[in-house]
């Protein structure tokens, strides 16, 4: 959902790590200065320990177009991972990305495009439709096992993470800054961190129609 | 004549095709608007200003047909409906094709786009002579200068043949627009425009040994043609003049949903010919896209 707050924001982040024999749990909390929940943010951690292998899914991640939007709006991944864009309307799209970590194009397609993009470099993809420029979706790709996306309610759960020490980092599409910080998931017991971060104005292309001028003879 | 006549059968027949070949749509939409124009007339001070409400409705239909990954054929009909609650004699009724060739010079919502197209239309009025054929070549450039800013060139070519020659002409017209999205609800417009070309203006009227003319001396040495009309309930004469359009403007819209605005907006006009006059106009208007 789109948040309509062009002033700076600030994601609370209260993480508790709570301790379960071998793996853990780590909760992570969003919310703006309002104390409402953030949605659609990406909290990871990397072992600071031993390096996690990433193992991309069997079958393919799907982001569709529906109503002439992408869903979902956010989409982590790991690295390796493949993605198809099944297309729901009765129009064409053309989806594309030019970011760094990852440049395609689908061109003009209806229904279910044949075209499996796979997503081999780290980092943030920005998605969109070249016929509806309106249409954008985010996929972020990790190098890491250990990612969640909050939901509506602003909560993520990273788990199974076997005790030892991590380096915890989130990303949202409108994040100003790297946000991160090293925590410990014990055996057992419980940790709590705050940590503050900063939003950009969310800047879209509206989607609304265009009224027609003031016509003159 | 000949030459209209054709530029509207190309534009209906391209508009009736597309739909035929492989294309999406139709895409519909309606409007609605309420104006209000104080100098109707667009009469000097003193010669016979009038103002008045109007409300027009309208419709189109529209196919896009995909050329290749980054053109875009778009065809579609209009019909619109105006009323003048004050003035009836301008209630009219419209309809005519359009098609728009649009090229995106490359990825993403900040390309640039460049389009062009032709459009015509039938537009008949309660006051019969007014009726004419309409045939437009439009052509423009539209640039984001980031995702909430948007820019945009337009120029037009047209040619109105009515049923009486006081209401004819050509004209050539350039504007801009800029659009800037403060947020996902509202947005702030501003135009700028320039028309050269052939207008209508409407002087009252004494009658004299001549006939009916206006009682304004300069109106004498008007070149162009002039008709007695009984548009405005009292005696007035019509002149075609050639003017050179000025107009300057400022909107609000907020967006209701992902498919329906609405737009207030002002525009002031001041035009120069052999007489000079300003006419201001205030609209409110809805559109919805299904």
């Amino acid at each position: 959902m789109r948040a309509m707050h062009r002033a700076a924001a600030i994601i609370l982040l209260a993480t508790a790590a709570v301790g379960a024999h071998a793996a853990g749990t780590v909760r992570v909390v969003t919310k703006d200065p309002a104390g409402l929940p953030v949605a659609d943010a990406v909290a990871y951690v990397y072992s600071l320990d031993a390096p996690a292998a990433v193992h991309p899914p069997a079958e393919p991640v799907e982001i569709a177009q529906r109503d002439q939007e992408f869903e979902p709006y956010v989409t982590p991944i790991v690295v390796g991972t493949r993605v198809v864009f099944p297309n729901k309307d009765n129009v064409q799209h053309h989806v594309y990305s030019v970011s760094p970590a990852k440049k395609f194009e689908i061109p003009l397609y209806i229904g279910d495009s044949t075209a499996t993009i796979v997503f081999d470099h780290p980092g943030p993809v920005t998605l969109g439709c070249n016929i509806h420029d309106w249409m954008v979706a985010y996929v972020f790709v990790l190098d890491t096992p250990f990612f969640a996306k909050t939901g509506a309610g602003g909560t993520a759960d990273i788990s199974n993470l076997p005790p030892g020490r991590y380096r915890l980092e989130v990303w949202h599409p409108r994040l100003a800054g790297k946000v991160g910080r090293e925590l410990t998931v014990l055996e057992a017991g419980d940790t709590t961190q705050v940590v503050s971060v900063t939003l950009r104005p969310d800047r879209r292309v509206r989607r609304a129609p265009e009224t027609g001028g003031v016509d003159y003879k | 004549m000949r030459a209209r006549g054709s530029f509207l059968s190309i534009s209906a027949i391209l508009a009736v095709a597309s739909p035929c070949a492989r294309a999406d749509g139709p895409y519909v939409s309606v409007s609605e608007s309420v104006t209000w124009q104080d100098n109707m007339t667009n009469a000097p001070a003193g010669d016979g200003i009038r103002s008045a409400f109007g409300v027009e409705s309208g419709a189109t239909m529209t196919w896009l047909h995909s050329v290749d990954f980054s053109t875009m054929l778009t065809s579609g009909v209009a019909i619109d409906a105006s009323a003048c609650p004050s003035y009836g004699g301008l209630d009219s009724l419209s309809v005519g094709p359009a098609v728009e060739l649009r090229h995106k010079l490359g990825l993403g919502a900040l390309a640039p786009v460049l389009y062009a197209g032709l459009s015509g239309c039938a537009t008949g009025y309660l006051d019969p002579e007014r009726s004419n054929l309409e045939g437009d070549l439009v052509f423009g450039l539209s640039k984001r200068l980031r995702e909430d800013v948007q820019v945009v060139l337009d120029g037009r070519l047209g040619s109105y043949d009515a049923k009486d020659i006081v209401f004819s002409g050509n004209f050539a017209s350039l504007g801009t627009t800029l659009n800037w999205d403060v947020n996902d609800t509202w947005r702030i417009k501003l135009t700028a425009g320039w028309r050269s070309g052939d207008t209508v203006a409407n002087y009252a009227a004494v009658q004299s040994s001549y006939g009916w003319v206006s009682p304004d001396p300069i109106t004498m040495y008007l070149p162009g043609a002039w008709h007695y009309v009984g548009t405005f309930h009292e005696p007035y004469v019509a002149w075609r003049e050639s003017a050179r359009t000025w107009s300057y403007g400022a909107g609000i819209s907020p967006a209701l949903g992902r498919h329906t605005s609405v737009a207030f907006q002002f525009v002031h006009f001041e035009s120069d010919s052999y007489g000079r006059y300003t006419d201001n106009v205030a609209s409110v208007s809805l559109v919805h896209h299904f």
